[in-house]
C-alpha cells in the first residue's frame, strides 16, 4: 500500500484532515486540483466573528500541509477514479497536470506573468480582473509556482508545416511587441518577410475566429512584423552558440536550404551553402514574380543569414557528393528542390517561339525578358508556374495571355484557387479540360488542341502552391469535357509542363526514392550515406514554400543531432498537444462580438503594366486590430516570453500530463462546494448590470491581496456609498432547485458590512433579509456590533433591481417591519449573499461502486448523528462541505470527524502504508 | 451606463490591446476611469477590467485618494509594453 489515506482537495476541512491524520503518523496522499493548496478559505478577506485574517489562519496550515513529513501534496493534480478492492482498499488514479514550469527551478518571481501575452478572467478574484495564461494562483500560493494554462495547441499553431508560432506573433502583436512576435518567426526560419507574402497560410484555415466572421488575417500579421523589423532594424538581432567545430554544407538556396542554414548557424556550426544560379534564394528569387513577392523582401531575409556567418557561394554547382563531403565538411544537406522542368513530348515544343515557363520566369526576374508588346501568348500547363508566367506576360505587353490546362475546372488546377483567381482577375484567360497536341512551326504558331483525357494529371503537386491541399484532383471528375477549342494561334508558347526533381546528383550515392526524389528516412532525413541528408522538395517532391521551411527545419536539427552523436529516433521535433478545438473555444465565451474582419487589399487590374507588389501592407491599426480578434484557442500563445525572461530557466513546454496509479487504505473527500450562480436570479441583474456583484466578489475586494486598489464598484471604478446585501440569493428558494439555508451567507454578509464600513467610512450599508441567523458562538454579537456600526437591516424580500442612467441601481423591496410597504432605494452597489451548492464533480470519482448522495446531491452520511463523516461506501469519509453547508468552524469539527473514523477505520482493518510499518 | 455586457472573457482578453491606447490616454495626465473611457470610446465597466489588469502587472498607479466625486487617477508608471 502506498498511502494509508487520499484526501481530495486542499480547503480547510482537506488540510484540516491531512495534518490530523499525519500528525497521528499515517501517510497521507493529498490531491489539490490547482496550483496551491488552501481551498476558498485562503481567498477570504476576514473570518467571523473575530475578524481574524483569513490569510492568517489559512497560510500556516497551508504550509504544513505541504512541508509535513508525512504528507505528500499533489497540486495542480486530479483523482481521475477511486476503485475498491476486494480486500477494502482502493485503487487511486491522479493525474499530474501538466504545469509547463519545473517546480524545482521555478522560485515565485513572477517574471512570467508580467511578460505573458495573454489574458483570462482569474478565478482567484471571482473573476472581477484578469490574470496572465502564465500565473502563480494568488500571491500567498503555496507551493508558490508558476503554471502555464495550456487548453492544448491552438489550431494556427498545429497547422503550420514549418513549425511557427502563428498563435504567439499574433499576440505579441495585439500586445504591441512587434519586435518580438518578429523574432518568434525567426525562431523558424529567417524568411518572414517571404512569408508574410508567399505563405497560403494553412493557419488561417484552421483559425477558430473564421468559425464566427472571418479569420484573423494571420499571414498578414506575418507580413506587417517583418517589414516594420527591416525598416526600422540593422540586422536580425539573433546570435549564434559557441562554435562546434563542425562544418555543413547545403547544395540550394531555397527555403529548405536557407532555412537549414539559419538552424545549423544558430546552433554554432559553420554552413557553407553551395547555389548552382548566380544568384541567392533560389524558386523564391526566380520562380515567384516581384508582384507577388519583392526581390528586396527576398534579399532581406537572405541578409539574415549574413549575420550569423552563413556563406553563400554561388555559381558553385556541386555534381559530386562525395567529394564535396570530402572536401571538409561533416554533413552534407541536399535542399536542391524540384527545379527540373518535367519532359514535353508534343511535337514543335521545340520550336524557336516556344520557351520554358522557368526560364522565362528566371529572365523576367532578373529583368532580361524580353517585352512582349502586342503579341499573343499561350501558356501551356495549370500549375502556378503556368499562372505566374501567364501574369507576367500581361506586365510584359502581351496583348493576351491564354493559359491551357488539362484541368477540368478551376478547382483542379495544380495551383491555389488565389493564383487562378487573381491571374483570372488580372485578364489571363484559360481554357480547361484541354491539351495541345502539336505546335505548328512559324513566326505565329498554331497550337492543335484536343480534348484532355479523363484522367489528365493535376493537382497532386504544385510548384509553391497548396496544391495537395486545396486542388482537386482531375481524376476525380466523372469525366473530362470536350476542348472548347480546336486550335490556337499564339506569337509565344510558354511551356508549364510540371516541375520535379532532378535526381542525378544524389541517384548513385543516397539512391532514388518515390518518383525522382532522393531516398531518404521521411522522419530524419537521413539518407543510406549517414552525413547526407535532404530537405525540402528534393526529399518530399513538389510541395510549398512552407512546406519546404518546415523540412529545412528538420533536416536542420537532425543534422545537429547526429553532429553531436545523439540518436535520430525517440524525440519530436515539435511535440505539441492536442489541437484545440473550434468548438471548445468558442464554448468558453457566452458570446463572441461581431468584429468586422481585417483583410488583406489586393490591387488587381485588367492587364497590369508593371511589377508592383499587388498587395498592400496592413497599417498598424489595422495589424492591432487584426491581431485582437484571435480567441485564444490554445490559452497559452506559445509566445516564448516567458521562456525568454525566466531568471531561472523553469519553463518546460515539453511537460505532458502524468498519470500515477497507487493504492490506498481510505479516502477522505473534501472537495468542498460551489457557489450559487447568480444570474440564475435575473431579477437582480447580475450579468447585466455591473454594479451587481456576489459576495465572494465582494471578499475578494476586501482582502489585503484584492484585485483593484480598494472597494470600488466595477461599473466604474467608483468608491461606492451607498451598498446593498441581498440575502439568500440561490438559497432558501425553490424556485432555483435550492431550499436550503446555507447557513454562513448571514454571517459573512455581516461580516463584510463591518469591513466596509472600517474600509469606507462613510459608506451606508443595508443589508435585505429573510431571517438573520446568527446561531453560533458569538454570532449573535456580532449581529448586534454591526448595527452599532451603523449597518442596516431591512426584514424583506428584494423583488428586482433595475439599473439607472449612471450606473446606479433601484432596488424594489418589501419592509416588513415597517408596515410592509412595497419601497424603492437607489444604491451604488448591491451585493448578492449567495448561497452554495454541492460539488457534484465529486459523482465523478468512484467508478464502481458510486458514492451515495442525498436529495440535495450532497454527499450522504447514512449516519450522521452516530458517526458523522462516513458514507455509503466502507473506508470513503467525507469533511466538510461535500456533505452540506458549514462554516469554516464547523467544517473543522466536521473534518475532525472525519479523521476519527479514518484511524478507526485504518486500526479495524489493520491498514498501514508499507513505509509507516518499516 | 446601460449597456449589454460583452462577456468577461471577451473584455478581458483585450486587455493586451489596450495597453497602448491606455498609456496613451494617461501620457498628459492621471485619469479616472470615466475619464479614460470617454477617451477611448468604450464602456467604463470594460475599461476598469483593463485598467485593473494593468495595474496589476505594473503599468498603471492609482492616486492616493479619490476626488470628490468618488473616483481614482490613474497613471503610468512608466513600464513599457
Amino acid at each position: 500500500m502506498d498511502y494509508d489515506v487520499l484526501v481530495v482537495g486542499s480547503g480547510i476541512g482537506g488540510m484540516e484532515s491531512s495534518i490530523k491524520l499525519a500528525d497521528m503518523g499515517y501517510q497521507v496522499l493529498l490531491v489539490e486540483k490547482e496550483a496551491s493548496v488552501g481551498g476558498r478559505m485562503i481567498l477570504l478577506s476576514k473570518v467571523f466573528p473575530t475578524l481574524d485574517c483569513a490569510s492568517c489562519i489559512s497560510g500556516p496550515k497551508m504550509s504544513t500541509t505541504i512541508n509535513h513529513p508525512n504528507i505528500k501534496t499533489l497540486a495542480y493534480s486530479e483523482v481521475e477514479q477511486i476503485s475498491r478492492n476486494a480486500d477494502g482498499r482502493f485503487n487511486v488514479r491522479v493525474r499530474e497536470k501538466a504545469k509547463f514550469v519545473d517546480w524545482a527551478a521555478c522560485t515565485g518571481c513572477d517574471v512570467c506573468q508580467k511578460e505573458c501575452s495573454v489574458a483570462v478572467p482569474d478565478q482567484f478574484n471571482a473573476e472581477l480582473a484578469p490574470r496572465r495564461a502564465a500565473y502563480i494562483a494568488f500571491p500567498q500560493a503555496v507551493p508558490k509556482k508558476a503554471v502555464l494554462d495550456r487548453a492544448g495547441t491552438s489550431p494556427c499553431i498545429a497547422a503550420c508545416p514549418a513549425g511557427i508560432k502563428a498563435h504567439g506573433y499574433v499576440s505579441l502583436t495585439r500586445t504591441g511587441k512587434y519586435e518580438e512576435a518578429f523574432q518568434l518567426n525567426l525562431d523558424a526560419t529567417p524568411l518572414v518577410g517571404t512569408l508574410g507574402r508567399s505563405c497560403y497560410a494553412p493557419c488561417e484555415n484552421g483559425c477558430t475566429r473564421g468559425q464566427v466572421e472571418g479569420t484573423v488575417p494571420i499571414r498578414m500579421i506575418k507580413r506587417f512584423v517583418a517589414d516594420r523589423h527591416y525598416a526600422e532594424a540593422d540586422g536580425p538581432g539573433v546570435e549564434a552558440a559557441a562554435p562546434t567545430g563542425k562544418s555543413v554544407a547545403i547544395i540550394g538556396s531555397g527555403p529548405a536550404g536557407v532555412t537549414a542554414a539559419w538552424q545549423l548557424a544558430r546552433q554554432g556550426h559553420k554552413v557553407t551553402i553551395h547555389e548552382a544560379k548566380a544568384t541567392a534564394g533560389g524558386h523564391l528569387r526566380h520562380g515567384i514574380p516581384a508582384f507577388r513577392l519583392p526581390k528586396d523582401v527576398v534579399e532581406a531575409d537572405l541578409a539574415n543569414l549574413d549575420a550569423l556567418g552563413v556563406e553563400i557561394i554561388c555559381n558553385s554547382p556541386v555534381t559530386d557528393l562525395q567529394a564535396l563531403k570530402d572536401s571538409g565538411y561533416d554533413a552534407v544537406i541536399v535542399a536542391t528542390g524540384a527545379s527540373r522542368e518535367a519532359a514535353w513530348s508534343v511535337p514543335g515544343a521545340d520550336g524557336a517561339n516556344v520557351v520554358s515557363g522557368l526560364a522565362f520566369l528566371k529572365d523576367a526576374a532578373a529583368s532580361q525578358a524580353d517585352r512582349l508588346d502586342g503579341k499573343r501568348v499561350v501558356v501551356v500547363g495549370g500549375d502556378v508556374v503556368a499562372m505566374n508566367a501567364a501574369r507576367t506576360a500581361l506586365r510584359l505587353g502581351a496583348s493576351e495571355a491564354t493559359v491551357v490546362a488539362e484541368a477540368a475546372k478551376p478547382g483542379a488546377l495544380a495551383c491555389n484557387e488565389v493564383e487562378y483567381t487573381e491571374a483570372a482577375a488580372e485578364g489571363v484567360k484559360v481554357i480547361f479540360a484541354t491539351a495541345v497536341a502539336e505546335i505548328g512551326a512559324g513566326s505565329a504558331a498554331t497550337l492543335r488542341c484536343v480534348p484532355a483525357s479523363a484522367n489528365a494529371p493535376a493537382a497532386t503537386e504544385g510548384e509553391d502552391g497548396d496544391s495537395d491541399e486545396t486542388a482537386t484532383d482531375a481524376s476525380a471528375a466523372p469525366s473530362a469535357p470536350a476542348s472548347a477549342v480546336s486550335s490556337l494561334e499564339a506569337d509565344v508558347v510558354i511551356s508549364c509542363p510540371g516541375l520535379e526533381v532532378d535526381e542525378t546528383l544524389f541517384a548513385e550515392l543516397a539512391g532514388v526514392g518515390n518518383k525522382t526524389r532522393i531516398a531518404a528516412n521521411r522522419r530524419s532525413l537521413q539518407t543510406k550515406a549517414k552525413w547526407l541528408f535532404a530537405a525540402g522538395d528534393a526529399a518530399s517532391g513538389l510541395s510549398t514554400i512552407t512546406r519546404a521551411v518546415g523540412s529545412g527545419r528538420r533536416a536542420a536539427h537532425m543534422v545537429d543531432r547526429f553532429l553531436a552523436g545523439k540518436t535520430l529516433d525517440g524525440f519530436e521535433l515539435d511535440s505539441k498537444l492536442s489541437t484545440t478545438k473550434h468548438r471548445e473555444v468558442l464554448g468558453r465565451h457566452n458570446q463572441i462580438t461581431h468584429r468586422d474582419p481585417v483583410t488583406g487589399q489586393v490591387s488587381l487590374v485588367t492587364k497590369p503594366t508593371d511589377f508592383a507588389e499587388i498587395e498592400a501592407p496592413l497599417t498598424e491599426d489595422q495589424a492591432h486590430t487584426g491581431s485582437g480578434a484571435c480567441l485564444d484557442c490554445g490559452v497559452c500563445s506559445e509566445c516564448q516570453e516567458c521562456a525568454k525572461k525566466c531568471p531561472a530557466f523553469a519553463i518546460d513546454m515539453s511537460q505532458r500530463d502524468k498519470l500515477t496509479d497507487v493504492e490506498v487504505g481510505a479516502v477522505v473527500v473534501s472537495t468542498g462546494h460551489k457557489l450559487f450562480a447568480a444570474d440564475l436570479k435575473p431579477e437582480y441583474g447580475f450579468g447585466t448590470y455591473p454594479n451587481v456583484i456576489t459576495a465572494m466578489q465582494m471578499d475578494r475586494l476586501l482582502a489585503p491581496t484584492r484585485p483593484f486598489n480598494t472597494v470600488l464598484r466595477p461599473g466604474d471604478g467608483k468608491v461606492p456609498d451607498r451598498i446593498a446585501y441581498i440575502s439568500c440569493t440561490g438559497s432558501r428558494d425553490k424556485t432555483v432547485g435550492n431550499p436550503l439555508c446555507s447557513k454562513f451567507c448571514c454571517m459573512y454578509s455581516i461580516k463584510q458590512n463591518q469591513l466596509i464600513m472600517g474600509a469606507l467610512p462613510l459608506a451606508d450599508v443595508t443589508m435585505h433579509y429573510m431571517d438573520m441567523r446568527a446561531a453560533g458562538k458569538r454570532y449573535e454579537e456580532f449581529y448586534t456590533q454591526a448595527q452599532d456600526m451603523g449597518a442596516q437591516y431591512i426584514k424583506g424580500r428584494v423583488a428586482k433591481i433595475t439599473e439607472e442612467p449612471n450606473g446606479d441601481l433601484l432596488v424594489r423591496y418589501e419592509d416588513i417591519d415597517n408596515g410592509g410597504g412595497i419601497v424603492e432605494a437607489s444604491y451604488d452597489l448591491v451585493v448578492l449573499a449567495v448561497g452554495i451548492q454541492p460539488n457534484r464533480d465529486v459523482e465523478k470519482l468512484f467508478g464502481d461502486t458510486p458514492l451515495g448522495l442525498d436529495e440535495y446531491y450532497y454527499v450522504a452520511e447514512p449516519s450522521a448523528e452516530l458517526s458523522p463523516g462516513q458514507t455509503n461506501i466502507p473506508g470513503v469519509f467525507v469533511a466538510g462541505t461535500s456533505a452540506g453547508a458549514k462554516d469554516i468552524v464547523d467544517t473543522i469539527l466536521h473534518a475532525g470527524a472525519a479523521v476519527a473514523q479514518v484511524a478507526a477505520h485504518l486500526e479495524h482493518h489493520h491498514f498501514a502504508a508499507e513505509e509507516a510499518l518499516v | 451606463m446601460s449597456q449589454v455586457l460583452r462577456d468577461p472573457r471577451e473584455v478581458m482578453r483585450e486587455e493586451m490591446q489596450m495597453h497602448a491606447p491606455i498609456l496613451a490616454a494617461v501620457a498628459d495626465e492621471p485619469l479616472t476611469i470615466p475619464q479614460i473611457a470617454e477617451q477611448l470610446g468604450a464602456p467604463a465597466s470594460e475599461v476598469v477590467y483593463w485598467v485593473m489588469g494593468m495595474r496589476r502587472y505594473g503599468f498603471l498607479a492609482e492616486s492616493k485618494d479619490a476626488d470628490d466625486d468618488g473616483f481614482f487617477t490613474y497613471a503610468a508608471t512608466g513600464r513599457q509594453v
